[in-house]
């Protein structure tokens, strides 16, 4: 893994010990390549910028390639080529980096809740990387990250279900989790798969809000997968479209007809 | 010509079994029913059981649940780090491969011979039976445990992985609480199977009820050997009922709310 530190200016957006991506970029993504070992290329030459603050939504039919994307982008998987900068740092040989694994939370499909676990205990998985280790394996979690994490879910309208197991909670609610811990990560670039595509359409809504409530107050980063043009159509700032891995459309959402983003993918 | 194959398959294992039958002397007309009647004169001598030794072996037994309750323990404690280690989704081939075949290895040698190399190095008794079977157990659980590691969610270690926890974290934090219905389940499977090794564990020296069992056998006394076995099936089927109950209060169903 190469590293290079490149000149940040930026504060760091929620905690002093965040990373500071430069102004204006989280995430840089220039010809970007990769395939599964032994196995044809998934992606051609992925080539975009997520602006920092804003929502970038990633967009193609199943197996286009969207997930791969967002895995390379937390460092989940090595480019085969091409350059990747997420949060002011550059590897091309790919891997994961402390630093960014710490900065970037990552929410898969199925939002990778605990379920055996509490809502409280699962949201204070999120601050697991700014613990030392022993104290946590006792789950002996300082008082006020416990303060933290309550607040938190106060905050996002689950104050009161703290103690209950997540599969009790409701698909939205569950979601809110998920939110939760990114925010006890302290965050700065949130990469979401396929986020809201299993919730009836108020609570999609609901959800989408506090997300872009956080962009805008935070300039918490946003990079989220999706197949649903509604969700494009009222919460992207940016629209990328992946076809059979290649990127077939980069641009602005303001402006972009959401029937012409569904012929694009379909073409 | 689809249906040949499958007949020439079917035809060639009845092959098979019969020439496996006659080797082992199955297909011994007069061998099978000079055996038959031996059991039913065996069968015979069984009762009514001795109830004179009923106390003596109560004592042996509950010796043999030590045993197994120990040796469980022992072995489950030693099993699980060595479970994550041979995890290939926590640690690379150089780190999992040799922990399998460190599993393998205990594995491959019966709790019953486990009994007499402890016998050997700490002497007669059940200390020698609970080591034996707490390395047996070591090699079992260990698989287990870390086949069913392997099965947690991938999605969930990869949002835990990604909050940037280390491995210690990870595996205490998504990989145990994911798994522990499974290793529960396990866990008592494995003390179950293990009352039963630990009842044979006297006959090579190494405590519990199989020490009397062995030496009735030997003193023809099978009154009171149907005695023993008696006493052991009301403990076995006991514990199978405890068990269930166990698991019926720790195990939730595994798609709950997912």
């Amino acid at each position: 893994m190469e590293l290079t530190e490149q000149p940040s200016e930026a504060p760091a957006a929620e905690s002093p010990g965040a990373l500071a991506p430069p102004p204006g970029e989280a995430v840089v993504i220039r010809d970007l390549w990769f395939a599964y070992r032994g196995a044809a290329p998934v992606l051609h030459g992925v080539d975009f910028v997520a602006r920092r603050g804003q929502i970038t939504m990633i967009l193609g039919a199943s197996g286009s390639g969207k997930t791969t994307l967002l895995k390379l982008i937390k460092g989940f998987l090595r480019p085969s080529r091409g350059s990747l900068t997420v949060l002011g740092r550059t590897w091309s040989a790919g891997g994961p980096d402390p630093q960014i694994t710490a900065a970037t939370s990552y929410i898969p499909q199925n939002l990778g809740l605990l379920r055996n676990m509490t809502v409280l205990e699962n949201v204070l998985i999120g601050a697991l990387g700014r613990m030392d280790t022993i104290p946590s394996l006792l789950r002996s979690f300082p008082r006020d990250m416990v303060v933290e994490a309550s607040g938190v879910l106060e905050r996002l309208g689950l104050g009161g279900k703290d103690h209950l197991k997540v599969h009790t909670l409701s698909g939205g609610e569950r979601q809110r989790v998920a939110i939760a811990r990114a925010r006890l990560q302290r965050a700065t670039l949130l990469l979401a798969d396929e986020f809201v595509s299993q919730l009836d359409p108020i609570t999609k809504t609901e959800v989408m809000n506090i997300l872009r409530t956080r962009s805008k107050e935070a300039g918490t980063t946003y990079v989220q997968t999706t197949h649903q043009l509604d969700v494009v159509e009222q919460f992207a700032d940016h629209v990328v479209v992946l076809r059979e891995g290649k990127q077939v459309l980069d641009s602005p959402a303001a402006g972009l007809d959401v029937m012409e983003i569904a012929r694009i993918i379909k073409q | 010509m689809r249906g040949v194959a499958p007949r020439l398959t079917q035809l060639g294992l009845l092959a098979v079994l019969v020439a496996t039958l006659s080797n082992l002397g199955l297909l011994n007309l007069d061998l099978l029913v000079r055996g038959a009647g031996n059991i039913a004169v065996f069968v015979a001598a069984m009762f009514p059981p001795n109830l004179a030794v009923l106390e003596r072996v109560s004592w042996a037994l509950l010796e043999t649940l030590q045993i197994a309750y120990v040796g469980t323990a022992l072995g489950a404690v030693l099993a699980l780090p060595m479970a994550f280690l041979a995890t290939g989704t926590l640690f690379g081939p150089r780190v999992t491969a040799p922990t399998r075949f460190a599993l393998a290895f205990v594995r491959t040698i019966p709790a019953l011979l486990w009994g007499i190399v402890f016998v050997v190095a700490v002497g007669l008794g059940p200390a020698a039976g609970a080591l034996g079977i707490g390395l047996y157990t070591l090699g079992y659980l260990g698989k287990l445990f870390y086949e069913i590691f392997e099965g947690v969610d991938p999605e969930v270690l990869e949002a835990v992985r990604g909050v940037g926890c280390n491995r210690l974290q990870l595996a205490r934090f998504a990989v145990l609480p994911e798994a522990a219905n499974g290793v529960l389940a396990q866990l008592l499977f494995m003390f179950e199977y293990n009352v039963r090794a630990s009842s044979i564990m006297g006959f090579v020296g190494a405590g519990g009820v199989g020490y009397y069992m062995l030496g009735y056998i030997q003193l023809l006394r099978y009154d009171a050997l149907m005695t023993a076995i008696l006493v052991t099936l009301v403990v076995v089927l006991f514990i199978d009922w405890l068990s269930r109950r166990i698991r019926g209060l720790f195990i939730q169903p595994a798609n709950v709310g997912e």
